[in-house]
Formats: C-alpha cells, structure tokens, sequence
C-alpha cells in the first residue's frame, strides 16, 4: 500500500535524474520529428543502465527485486515528466506477458535479454475505435494469424512484438513476431500527444509453432492478467501526470495576481484545486492497492478496471481543470498544460476507456 | 509464530466465547449500546457482550491500561478490529467520549481528570455530549459567546449550544466556552466539562428533516461549574477542540461502517430490487454504470483508509490525507444514500405509513438524516478550505 525504502529511493533518483535528462521539452523534439525514432534512444540507454527494464523482475531472474511496486514507482515519475519509453510497452506489457504465460524455452529465449535491456518487445493488442478485450477480431486459425491492430507502442524499435488473437473457441492466444516481419505491413504515426504508434495489417500471416504461446487456449488467463499488468503501468503514469498537473495549476494561482490579489485567495478555485486532489488520492489509493495485490500474487482483474476507470477519470478532468485554470495561456503550445491534456486523452484510450472498465468491474462483481 | 499472530489467536477464541450469537448480527439503530447512568439494554446478551468487552477495556482498545483501556498497540488493535469484523461482533459502546472527548482528554487533562473521567467512559457509566456549536457560531466557531466567568472557586456559565447530539440523555457535556471576551477570537476560548444535572442546565430536543430528535439545544442559566472542570489552560481551549475535532472528523468519515448494515449493502440492494437482463446483469445500463462508479470510488475510499494505516505503521504519515477523509467520505455516503432511495423508487417516499417495510422506511429515514455529516462536524465547504490552504498551500 505504500513504498518500501528502497522503493521511495528509487522514486526520488528517478525524480531527480529524470529532471536533469528528461525534460518535458525533450518530448516537443519527439514531436517535432515525424519520421523519427518513438523515444530519445540515449535516454533509454541511461535507464537500461539504472536497470530498469529488470525492475520488477526477482535477482534471481536477473533482475533488481523491487517488485510490481517498484516499477510504479518508475511510471508514476515518468508520468509526471511526461517521459516517452519503452517501460509500458516492453517492461510492463511484453516482459510480463513472457514471464507469465511462454513456455520455457521462449523465456529463456528472451527474458534475460528483455530484462537486460539489450532488446525491448512490445504488444499489439488494440484493435477498432474502443478497445475490448472480450471482443477481438484477431483470429489464430490454421497456423495463420489475421486481424487489423491498432495503437501498436514502440514497433520499429522492438526486436519482437507479441500479436494478441482469439483462438477457434475465443480463448486468448499470442504470437512472438519479429518486429521487422511486420514492418511492410505497417502504419507508423504520431498520434496528438506527440508519441508514435503503429497499425498492423495481418493478413494470414503464417506463424511457426516454437512462436505461439498458447495456441490450444491454455493461457487464456495468464494472457489476460499480463494485459492487466499493462492497464495498471498506465494508470500508474496517469497518476503521475495528474499530481503534475495539480501541482502546476496550484503553482501558478498562487503567482498569478488579478484583482489585486492572488487567484489561489479566491474559494471557488480552492474548492476545485481541492476536490481534483481528493480525486487524485483516490485514484492514487487504487493504484497502489493493485500494485499490492499484484506483488503478492493476488487476482488483479477488478482491481485492474476500477485503477483504469478511476485513472482515466482523474487525468481527464485535472487535465480540462488545469486549462481553464491556466486561463488564456492554458490554450496555447507554449505551456506544457497542453502536452499533458492530450497525453491524458492518448492514455484514456490505451487499453480501455472508463466505460469500459466500469462494465468490466460491475461484470467482475455482482452487478 | 510471531506474537501478534498469538494475538489473533486468542483475540479471536476469547470474542468466539464471550461474544453472544444475537450480537453477531448486522447492528440496527435500536440495538446499539449507549453509556450513561440511566442506561438500559436491549437485551440480555448485549448486556453479557458489552461487560464482558468493557472489563478488558476493550472499548476503547487503544486507551492506557491503567485508566481501564485495553492498552493495545496499534498493530493489536488493528488485528481486534479485523476479527470483530470477521465474526461480524457489534461495537459494544456507542459513546462520544470514546470517539472523540476521550483521546483529547488523555492528550490535554491533568491526571486528577483523568481518573475521574477515563475510566468511566470506558465502563459506559457516563455518556457525554458536545457543547461548541451555537445559533450564531456554526462554521465561524470561534466566534462563540456563552462565557464562564471567573468567581473565585468556579465559573458561572451563561449561554446556549445548538446541535448538542443526544444531550437529553448525556450525564455531562464538554463545552467550548468564551472566558477573555476582550481577547481576539480564538484566544478567549477555554475548554470546561458540565455536569448536566447541575442547576441552570436545560435541553430542548430539535425535531430534524428525519423526523428524529438526536440534536438538541442545551441552555445554560447561570450554572456554577468547579474550576476542577478547566481542561487545558485557561484561554487555550482552542488547541483541546482542534485535537478533538481532529477524532470527530475521523469518526464521521468513518460513520459508515458504524451505522447500520443489513439494508446499505448497496450492490445486494440493486440486484434484488432491479430488473436484470438475461446476462443477469442490472439491465438498466444507465443506472448499473453509476452503481459500479460509486461502487470503484468506495473501494478507493477503503484503499485510502488501508494506505493512511500502512503509513501510521512505518511512521511515514502524509498529513495531508488526513483532511480528505471528512469530505471524502461523507459525499460518498450521501450518493450512497441517493441510489438507494432511487432503487427503492416510489417505495421510497413513504413516511409514517403500513405501505414500506421497516427497512425501506429506515434508508429514507437515513437519507435524510444523513444530510447532516457534511454539515456537523465542520461543512465539506470548511473541508474543502483547509485542503485548499493546508494540503495544497493554496495562498489565503
């Protein structure tokens, strides 16, 4: 429920390092080069070196040990500052989706090297406007792979990316493609908060056996609780970027003077800096209970959607808050308010939107 | 087996032996145990149940020993409460005094208060009332008037206190009283104990939008109060009612799990009461996604509460969470209350008649009674100030 002490040691290395090397203008360069790489490939080397890509894995399995908790931890501060990087896509999503459901030789093949950082993976999961999981169009069927996928993070830097599809009996199943075999079949983007993805076209695509993780549907849960896995980095980073934006309205209503005085003296902008913490705490609690339930091996399903809801919620509407409240230059590129309401719009979509989740976590209790 | 685990274990055997079938049931308002020397009992195995609670100090678990508490850790009375809760034992006192006089008396008393007083609370001998609140100071508190002055061996209190809680049946009340009127505001303020059978002391009940009668006014014509009865130093009154109302927000944001539970189980509600689709769902969409909503944010809420416990533990505590709790809690309460009048639908509107069952008359009892957890006890629009100054640094 709350950081250990090494936990919040790497939260605040991360928060200082992070302020020296990732600044939010690194993220105007990504933006302002179409065709270019989806992350400041330098950065992310110094972050393979502080070991990050292993965060969450044990030491025996070559990784740093600081648990699920531990890489909330990296999020939340790659959240605030807006830091584009391969920790959602590779770290959260493909590693654990290896660790959980490959067969051994797969995780052999390439969880030392993922946890290394000497090679990232992604996972194409998305497809059509609303993302659904209980409703893919991706089949596994003869061996051949076909589907239309969506919002693909990190592509063309990923070695593999693992390709989610439904089998004959709409059970859950992967496939470990070469990221380069995709290529021709791609449609790389920027999308508005300046990060790049890509569409996937998979047209038959022929799989080989040694590639499949489960193909007669038997890793249907452990697919699933990988997505999980990813849908809490998110929230984690959506936390993160919320106390930032909270952080940086608070800040300017007590600089910012009209009327003589300063707008934080004025109670209706104190009463909704206050309920959009109350919101941010709330959210915050969820998320760190499910990291919880998470390093202790409990079921995270529920936990997963409410975290996503109630993540999305706060980012959404600190984001429109911070705007409004940022007046007249809150509308313009110049401030960094704007980067952060499109990166929360972006994040609302990735893996599920409130509504979504709401279903998700009324069907998983009893209403 | 570590030591706390022992403590479990025998925790729960002794509540196992000691706590009666009968009070091992979901609490309603009628069966609740309230202290006082005019008490009664609901029933013989809540009498059993209380004595036998009240003996260990179990009462007020946290509290010394040596006034009669249960003198647990905070870890073993984590642990007493999980295990309550798991063999679903009712509180065995319902008092003020244990959750809001008592822990600011420890803090501010002399030592000849508290052995008069502790001990009494734990036992349920005394039931006490809180005198701050008046017709002219609510949100404004230190602008307060009822003044005790100085006439040598006692004060002399004059004045009047609204939203007394239960003052018709409290043995004594703690008041906020003005004792320097030339003083600034806050610092005129002393903090004094009234014996209400004292001469002067009257209390006029004040029927609410419930239809209850639980807040009164309580009247002070020239009643002489000992000068024993000063809790703190004369003048500094305001720090003893800053610590309590510290526990009396806790306790409100915590109102929930104290008031009664077979009908608020809000889920279990919607799903007997609404239509369900053939997916045995909620079927009205509309509806079941604002259940699930309020549903996420009260597990949150928990979350938060489990999370502020975690940081008193590693001695990490983030002040500012504490003063989201009020706030934060109350409105839930109150949505929860909203959807369960509108599940109930017309059935809901019933007042006095034969036409609602006892249960559904009691949510709309509630409802409106609930109305006021985010007015006493200091308003939400207090709340959301000092989450703006305090939590945010918001300029003031």
């Amino acid at each position: 429920m709350i950081f250990n002490e090494e936990q919040t040691m790497l939260q605040d290395t991360l928060r200082s390092f992070l302020a020296d090397n990732a600044p939010v203008s690194d993220l105007r360069a990504l933006r302002a080069n179409p065709d270019g790489p989806a992350y400041n490939e330098d950065l992310w080397q110094q972050l393979v070196e502080l070991g990050i890509p292993g965060i969450a894995l044990s030491e025996s399995d070559g990784g740093l040990g600081f648990g699920y908790m531990g890489l909330a931890a990296v999020l939340h501060e790659m959240g605030r500052n807006l830091v584009a990087s391969p920790v959602v896509s590779s770290v959260a999503l493909a590693s654990s989706l290896i660790q959980l459901a490959g067969d051994e030789s797969q995780k052999t093949q390439w969880l030392p090297r993922l946890a290394r950082g000497e090679i990232t993976a992604t996972v194409a999961v998305q497809e059509g406007r609303q993302f659904a999981l209980e409703s893919l169009a991706t089949r596994f069927d003869k061996g051949e792979l076909s589907g239309h996928k969506t919002l693909v993070m990190d592509a063309r830097e990923s070695e593999i990316t693992l390709v989610i599809a439904v089998t004959d009996d709409e059970r859950l199943m992967a496939a470990i493609i070469p990221s380069l075999e995709l290529a021709a079949s791609s449609d790389r983007y920027k999308l508005m908060d300046g990060r790049t993805f890509s569409d996937i076209e998979l047209g038959g695509l022929r799989v080989p056996k040694e590639a499949l993780i489960g193909a007669d549907g038997g890793c249907h849960n452990a697919i699933a609780k990988a997505l999980d896995i990813g849908t809490l980095a998110i929230s984690a980073e959506m936390i993160g970027g919320a106390e930032s934006l909270l952080e940086r309205t608070v800040a300017h209503l007590n600089d910012r003077e009209q009327f003589d005085v300063k707008l934080a003296t004025f109670q209706a902008l104190q009463h909704r800096c206050a309920e959009l913490y109350c919101q941010l705490e709330l959210a915050r609690s969820a998320v760190l209970s499910a990291f919880t339930r998470l390093d202790r091996g409990q079921d995270i399903l529920r936990a997963a959607s409410q975290c996503k809801a109630l993540a999305n919620d706060c980012y959404l509407t600190t984001s429109n808050e911070a705007v409004q409240m940022h007046g007249g230059m809150g509308i313009t590129d110049e401030l960094d308010i704007g980067l952060y309401l499109k990166r929360s719009r972006v994040c609302n979509q990735l893996l599920g939107d409130s509504s979504y989740h709401r279903d998700r976590y009324a069907k998983a209790g009893s209403l | 087996m570590s030591d706390l685990d022992t403590f479990r274990q025998t925790t729960r055997a002794w509540l196992l032996e000691n706590c009666p079938e009968s009070q091992r049931q979901p609490i309603v308002k009628a069966e609740q145990i309230w202290g006082g020397r005019n008490r009664t009992f609901p029933s013989a195995d809540a009498k059993a149940w209380f004595e036998a609670m009240a003996a260990r100090g179990w009462t007020a678990p946290t509290w010394p020993s040596e006034y009669g508490g249960g003198g647990l850790s905070a870890e073993e009375a984590k642990i007493l409460q999980q295990e309550m809760a798991r063999l679903q034992c009712r509180p065995a006192l319902y008092e003020i005094g244990i959750w809001m006089f008592g822990p600011a008396l420890l803090a501010f008393g002399t030592e000849a208060q508290k052995q008069e007083h502790i001990p009494k609370i734990i036992r349920g001998e005394i039931r006490w009332a809180q005198g701050y609140s008046e017709p002219s100071a609510g949100s404004d508190l230190a602008s307060l008037k009822t003044k005790a002055e100085d006439c040598g061996d006692h004060f002399l209190v004059n004045g009047t206190k609204i939203w007394t809680t239960n003052a018709h049946h409290a043995d004594w009340i703690f008041c906020l009283v003005r004792t320097d009127p030339s003083a600034p505001k806050q610092q005129g303020i002393s903090f004094l104990l009234i014996d209400m059978a004292s001469e002067g002391v009257s209390i006029s009940p004040i029927e609410l939008i419930s239809g209850e009668s639980e807040f009164c006014q309580t009247f002070f014509d020239n009643v002489k109060v000992p000068k024993a009865n000063l809790v703190g130093e004369l003048n500094k009154g305001w720090d003893v009612a800053k610590e309590l109302l510290k526990h009396e927000r806790t306790m409100m944001s915590s109102m929930e799990s104290m008031t009664e539970k077979e009908e608020v189980s809000l889920d279990a509600l919607a799903r007997t009461h609404l239509p369900l689709n053939s997916e045995g769902q909620i079927a009205n969409g509309e509806l079941r996604a604002r259940l699930a909503q309020l549903s996420m944010e009260m597990e949150a809420f928990q979350q938060l509460n489990e999370r502020l416990y975690y940081q008193y533990q590693a001695k990490q505590v983030d002040p500012r969470l504490g003063m989201l709790l009020k706030h934060i809690g109350t409105k839930q309460l109150q949505r929860k209350d909203e959807l369960l009048l509108e599940i109930l639908g017309n059935q809901a509107l019933s007042w006095e008649t034969h036409r609602a069952s006892s249960v559904e008359q009691r949510i709309t009892r509630n409802w409106a009674f609930n109305k006021s957890h985010t007015i006493a006890g200091g308003t939400s629009e207090i709340q959301l100030n000092i989450i703006a100054k305090r939590a945010l640094g918001m300029a003031s």
